[in-house]
Parts: C-alpha cells; sequence; structure tokens
C-alpha cells in the first residue's frame, strides 16, 4: 500500500513535472530584435519607432502574446544602441542573428541603416519589413528579404511633388538638400522631375548631414527670388532650416521641408509656425477610411503622452502589423514568412499592404502639410484630407 | 638571431590558431576574432609612424576609408585580393604625396594637421559621390565573412612582422632617434625627412588594405562610416592602452578594449559606452605606460 502511494505521488509528481515543461516551452517568448539610434544624429528622430514597437509589444503581451501559427506565446525585445552608425547597425543585426538567435527582427531607423543591413539579412536569408526608409537603389538589387511598406520612394515622390508645384502655381525653385543617401536620392529624382513639369531650378546645393549653420546658402536661396523652396533635409538640419529661413526672411508661399515637420518635437520647437509648411507623409488621422489609424493615434497619445508623428510611428506600427499578421499564419520559419511577407495583402493603419518586389503598390505616393497642428493629404486630389493653403508669413 | 626565430615561432603559432576560428567557431565568434584582428592591424601600422617617430596621427581613418573608397571604385571589375593590393597601394601613394607637406610640422599641429586631413578628405568623398549621383553604395556579392577574415588576418600578420623587423632595424633606430630629438638626428647624418615619409607611407598601406577588406564585411560604403574620426580615435586609445612601441602594446590593448567591449556591450548594452569611458580615464590615470609596459616591469621584477 505504502508503496502504491508512493508510486502514485511520484507518477503524479513526474506528471506535474511534464505538464509544467510543457507549458513552459509553450509559453516560450518570441525573442525579437532590433537596433536603436538612441544616440547620434538620428536619435532624436528615432524616438517614435521605438515608442511604436513598444506600443506594440505591450499590446500584444496584455492580448495574452503574439499569435505564432496558433500559440500564444508573449513578446521579448533585444535591442541594441546603433549609436546612428551603419556599421555598428551591422554588428548588432549580425550579433543579433548569430549569438542572441532571436527569432524575429524589426528594422532599424532610416535609409542609411537600412541600406547597411540589407547585406547582412540577405547573407542570413533573414527577412525583416522595413519601415522608415526606401531606395530606388534596393528595387533595382531586387533584394528578397527586405519590404517597404512606405510609398515614399524618391523617383515617385518627385513626380507628385512636382504636379503638386505646378498645381501651386510655382514656375521657379531652389533646392537645397542634405548629403545622405534618401535626401541625395531624392534630389537626382526631382531634378528631372521639375524640368519636365516646366519649372526652373534657380539655386541648387548640398550641404553636409552634420551641418551647423544654414543662413548663408539661405541668403542665396532669397537671393535668386524663387517661387518656392525645397529643403531636403533630415529632421536635425530641418531644425536649422526653419530658424535660417525665418531670419533671412524667405517668405515664400510654397515651403517644402522633407523630413522634420512630421515630428513632435518639432511641433514643440516651432508650434504655429510649421503651419503651411509641405513635407512628405502618406498617413494621417484625419483619413475616415482608414478607421484602425485614429485608434493607433489615441493609443499612443495614452500610452506616450504625446502625438504620434506622422511618418515613423505610423511606419513603425505599420511594420510591426504586418510580421505580427505574417506569423499568425507561417510561425516563425523564415522561408514560410517570407513567402507569406511578399504575397499576402495586409490590413494595416495605413489601409491595405501588398508588397510587389521590396514596395508596397497597394499605397499611392502623397503630399502632406501642416495645418492647425496636425498633418492633412493634400495631395494628390482624390487622396486628400485637405485642400493645400499658402504658407503664412514668419512671425 | 635567436630572438628574430623565437618571434616568428610564436607568430607562426598565433596566427594558426586563429585560423581555426572560422572551423571551429560560428560567425559571432568569426566577428569578434575579425573585430580584433582589425584593430591589431590598424594600431600596429600606426605605431610604425607615431610611436616610434613621437608624430601622433589623429586621422589614420582617412587610410581605412581611402582604401574602403578604392575597394568600392574597383568593386565588380577586379578580383578580391586585387582589389585589396590596388586600395594598399593607392593609400601608400596618398601617404607618399600629403606625407612631405605635412611632416613639416611638429607637436599638436602635426595633430591637428593629421585630423583636419582626414576631414578634408572625407568631405572631398562625400562631394564626389554626391557629384557621381551615389546615394550609399551596395556591394551585394562579396566574398563571405570567412574570406574576409583570413584576408585580415593576413594583414595582421604582415603588420606585426613590420612592426617587429622596423622596430629592430636601422631604419627604427633613426626613428626613435628622431622622436628623441629631430635636430640632434640629423646632425648625425639621419635623412630625417625622408625617413618620416617612408614611416607615414609604411603605415598607411595596411590600413588602406584592411579598410578595402572591412567594406565587404559592412557590404555598404557610406564614407561618413568609413572615414569616421571614431576610428583614429580607438587607434590611438588601443596604442596608449597597449603601450609602448613595440609589437606586444596593440596586441594587448587591441585584446582588452575589444573584449572589453564585447562584453559591456552585451550584458549593458544600456551603460556601455558610460563604463568603457570610465575604464579609459582609469587607464590613462592608473597605467600610464600601458599594458605593456606593466607586463615588462613585472617580467624584470620577478628576474
Amino acid at each position: 500500500m505504502k508503496k502504491t502511494i508512493g508510486t502514485a505521488f511520484a507518477a503524479t509528481f513526474a506528471g506535474a513535472v511534464a505538464l509544467g515543461g510543457f507549458a513552459a516551452s509553450a509559453a516560450d517568448p518570441v525573442k525579437i530584435g532590433f537596433s536603436e539610434s538612441k544616440t547620434g544624429l538620428f536619435a532624436q528622430a528615432a524616438t517614435s519607432q521605438y515608442q511604436s514597437y513598444n506600443l506594440w509589444r505591450e499590446q500584444m503581451n496584455a492580448a495574452g502574446g503574439l499569435d505564432v501559427a496558433g500559440t500564444k506565446r508573449k513578446v521579448e525585445f533585444v535591442s541594441y544602441d546603433d549609436q546612428s552608425n551603419p556599421g555598428k547597425a551591422v554588428q548588432i543585426y549580425e550579433k543579433l542573428i548569430t549569438d542572441d538567435k532571436v527569432d524575429l527582427l524589426l528594422a532599424p531607423w532610416g535609409t542609411s541603416l537600412h541600406l547597411a543591413i540589407a547585406g547582412v539579412i540577405e547573407r542570413y536569408k533573414f527577412p525583416v519589413v522595413g519601415n522608415t526608409a526606401a531606395s530606388v537603389q534596393l528595387r533595382k538589387l531586387k533584394a528578397g528579404n527586405i519590404w517597404f511598406p512606405t510609398s515614399l520612394f524618391p523617383d515617385r515622390q518627385s513626380d507628385v511633388l512636382a504636379a503638386l508645384l505646378k498645381d501651386r502655381g510655382v514656375n521657379t525653385a531652389a533646392l537645397v538638400t542634405n548629403q545622405l543617401p534618401y535626401t541625395q536620392e531624392n534630389k537626382s529624382f526631382v531634378v528631372p522631375a521639375l524640368k519636365k513639369a516646366g519649372i526652373e531650378l534657380v539655386v541648387n546645393e548640398d550641404y553636409p548631414p552634420n551641418v551647423k549653420d544654414l543662413t548663408a546658402v539661405l541668403t542665396k536661396v532669397k537671393n535668386a527670388k524663387p517661387d518656392a523652396v525645397l529643403a531636403y533635409t533630415y529632421p536635425a538640419d530641418a531644425v536649422l532650416y526653419m530658424n535660417g529661413a525665418r531670419e533671412v526672411g524667405l517668405n515664400q508661399r510654397v515651403q517644402v521641408v522633407l523630413l522634420g515637420p512630421q515630428y513632435d518635437f518639432f511641433d514643440k520647437i516651432f508650434g504655429a509656425a510649421r503651419n503651411g509648411i509641405l513635407t512628405m507623409g502618406h498617413w494621417t488621422p484625419a483619413r475616415k477610411d482608414w478607421p484602425s489609424a485614429r485608434t493607433f493615434a489615441d493609443a499612443f497619445k495614452a500610452r506616450w503622452k504625446t502625438d504620434p508623428d506622422f511618418v515613423d510611428a505610423p511606419l513603425a506600427y505599420v511594420s510591426v502589423e504586418i510580421l505580427q499578421q505574417a506569423v499568425a499564419k507561417a510561425g516563425l520559419d523564415k522561408d514560410k514568412l517570407r513567402a507569406t511577407i511578399a504575397g499576402t495583402t495586409f490590413a494595416t493603419i495605413n489601409g491595405p499592404v501588398r508588397f510587389e518586389g521590396v514596395m508596397n503598390v497597394a499605397l499611392p505616393t502623397m503630399i502632406s502639410q501642416i495645418q492647425g497642428g496636425t498633418q492633412h493629404i493634400v495631395w494628390p486630389p482624390k487622396e486628400r484630407t485637405a485642400e493645400a493653403i499658402a504658407k503664412p508669413a514668419w512671425k | 638571431m635567436a630572438e628574430h626565430s623565437r618571434f616568428l615561432a610564436l607568430l607562426a603559432v598565433a596566427v594558426a590558431a586563429f585560423a581555426l576560428v572560422p572551423r571551429l567557431g560560428g560567425d559571432y565568434a568569426i566577428g569578434v576574432a575579425l573585430n580584433l584582428l582589425m584593430w591589431i592591424a590598424l594600431t600596429q601600422s600606426w605605431v610604425v609612424l607615431s610611436a616610434m617617430t613621437g608624430y601622433v596621427s589623429l586621422g589614420h581613418a582617412v587610410f581605412f576609408g581611402a582604401g574602403a573608397y578604392a575597394m568600392v571604385l574597383c568593386f565588380g571589375s577586379l578580383p578580391f585580393w586585387l582589389s585589396v593590393i590596388v586600395a594598399g597601394a593607392a593609400t601608400g601613394l596618398l601617404a607618399l604625396l600629403v606625407g612631405y607637406p605635412c611632416l613639416r610640422v611638429r607637436g599638436p599641429y602635426f595633430v591637428i594637421l593629421t585630423f583636419g586631413l582626414a576631414e578634408l578628405v572625407k568631405f572631398v568623398v562625400i562631394n564626389v559621390e554626391a557629384a557621381l549621383g551615389q546615394f550609399g553604395r551596395l556591394l551585394f556579392g562579396g566574398p563571405g565573412l570567412a574570406q574576409i577574415f583570413y584576408v585580415v588576418l593576413v594583414l595582421a600578420a604582415v603588420s606585426v612582422i613590420v612592426t617587429w623587423f622596423v622596430r629592430r632595424s636601422r631604419f627604427g633606430a633613426g626613428l626613435r632617434a628622431i622622436r628623441e630629438n629631430e635636430e640632434a638626428a640629423e646632425t648625425l647624418g639621419i635623412d630625417v625627412a625622408r625617413y618620416k615619409v617612408l614611416a607615414f607611407a609604411l603605415s598607411a598601406i595596411v590600413p588602406g588594405m584592411v579598410g578595402a577588406a572591412m567594406v565587404l564585411r559592412t557590404t555598404y560604403f557610406e564614407p561618413l562610416d568609413l572615414f569616421n574620426p571614431i576610428t583614429s580615435f580607438t587607434i590611438v586609445s588601443i596604442a596608449i592602452i597597449g603601450g609602448g612601441d613595440d609589437v606586444p602594446g596593440p596586441v594587448y590593448g587591441a585584446l582588452f578594449l575589444v573584449l572589453m567591449q564585447e562584453l559591456l556591450w552585451a550584458n549593458w548594452p544600456e551603460v556601455y559606452m558610460i563604463l568603457l569611458g570610465g575604464l579609459l580615464v582609469a587607464f590613462v590615470l592608473g597605467v600610464p605606460d600601458g599594458i605593456h609596459g606593466r607586463v615588462a616591469a613585472w617580467r624584470k621584477a620577478r628576474g
């Protein structure tokens, strides 16, 4: 009898251990790695990407976990600071793949770092849904492990912008361009696009990425008296443009600032002075046909006590939405995941996403404008949430 | 003579041990070992000029970057190994060209000049790339990680051999005489100008070749990254931590810095830069003669 009890006890114990063991493996968290630009040139702009990632992770975990082909598993992040340095980002993704052995990867911030990691993820055949980047170069190379949900590809963006400028009655324009890859690529397409639209380029100047003052080049712009000013900036130098333009008195009614006005920090610095600035962007919570856009904006505000920006925060969230839906279908197997991402239409806060090659072909290219503290889509006409306005004079 | 053969035997053992890494270790281990070899090669080359003559270069990133750029220009038209050699020749030539005017100034002026030169070349390349309509170059389809590793291993071995033999040659004695007292060296009949320019060129060739190989590891060329002044600063840090003007210094320094960096970075990603900075300060204050100096003193004390 004693023996039976002992056996039964042992059996129960063993069973409990086995069950416990099984439960533990099913609930093993999914490890998701990425590099963050916590310091360096991109630090200010990269924050909202990180906030979107974390918002998503918390939402997943609150809902019991990420659905991995039918099994709910908690989400755990592994991330390192890349110091806004492409070389560092490459080492980090190498480490994430080969040493940390993460299950999934998220994208770093910006086109430079996306281009930099493209080689590593190609080498290890590790699919990554990009977000805050677009490059015609990668489209040409036919990369098979990275995709861009954005429609801000420099060639298309340039054509759309030229059409808008023409519509605003612009005949002459000045262009100042940061020497970083994304802005340079944009420049190389907008110059012929303007010419084709019959807009004369009266100033065309470059400046280095770590520029500290733009007054000299903006004075040159002022003297040329163009109808429109195109500042192809990154967020840090966009601040210099705004200050410089006000100082030298650039009062053009059409001013395009490529990257900067979308961000919350820009709003905090310039407030109402942002009004009327044209910028890139294809997302706004004002679009009624994307109901989850508003839900996302509210959740972001509730979590971070600040509004999401209009480019990176939504794009980062779109990229995890895509990954989430692909993983629910395909699990964590890299080949299945790649095929699923490449061949599925996803529902996101930025409308449907469907990839052909590296590009999202479901989303048209658009131009936005800051109006009354928010960002509206103003071009092309069938996509817009508001009419474009003339930029008020600086105060 | 016995000293030379002992050194060569030791070097052969070290190279053989490193050559096993790709066979035994995973990609991560190869990556760390590759980093280590890269810093050894760069710092050994720097020692030939700066530690031996006392002309401290704060611009060695220029050779690393120029070598990488040479590789970018050769990529796709020349085989990998040939491109590496072309890169070495190009940076050696660059050093010969700029060496003569640069080495006419001394002390802090030379330091600032080398730094300025590196920045100048960086912005020239940025502008050339912009004019060519290039926006960060992708170098897909290059050699694999192991192949790059073997090339950098050879370069590290070459740099060690160069430092060793220059240190023990008439040429090396001349360089050190320049460091101690340049006028006195000249009166002794040392062709000071020629020696300095030769040392400059010699210290530029291997970094150029290393840059050429390493840009294929990241498969991405952006001037801001390849001509990063941090590269120059790191070389000087390693030399200071390692100490001395001979082969062991850079090896100790690189081992310390690379392993420390890996350890801190992997375990305390949030604070690793702070910890690393603190460690460097502690080192400069507490161990001014470097690890090599300490090891030598310890050996002497033991007899």
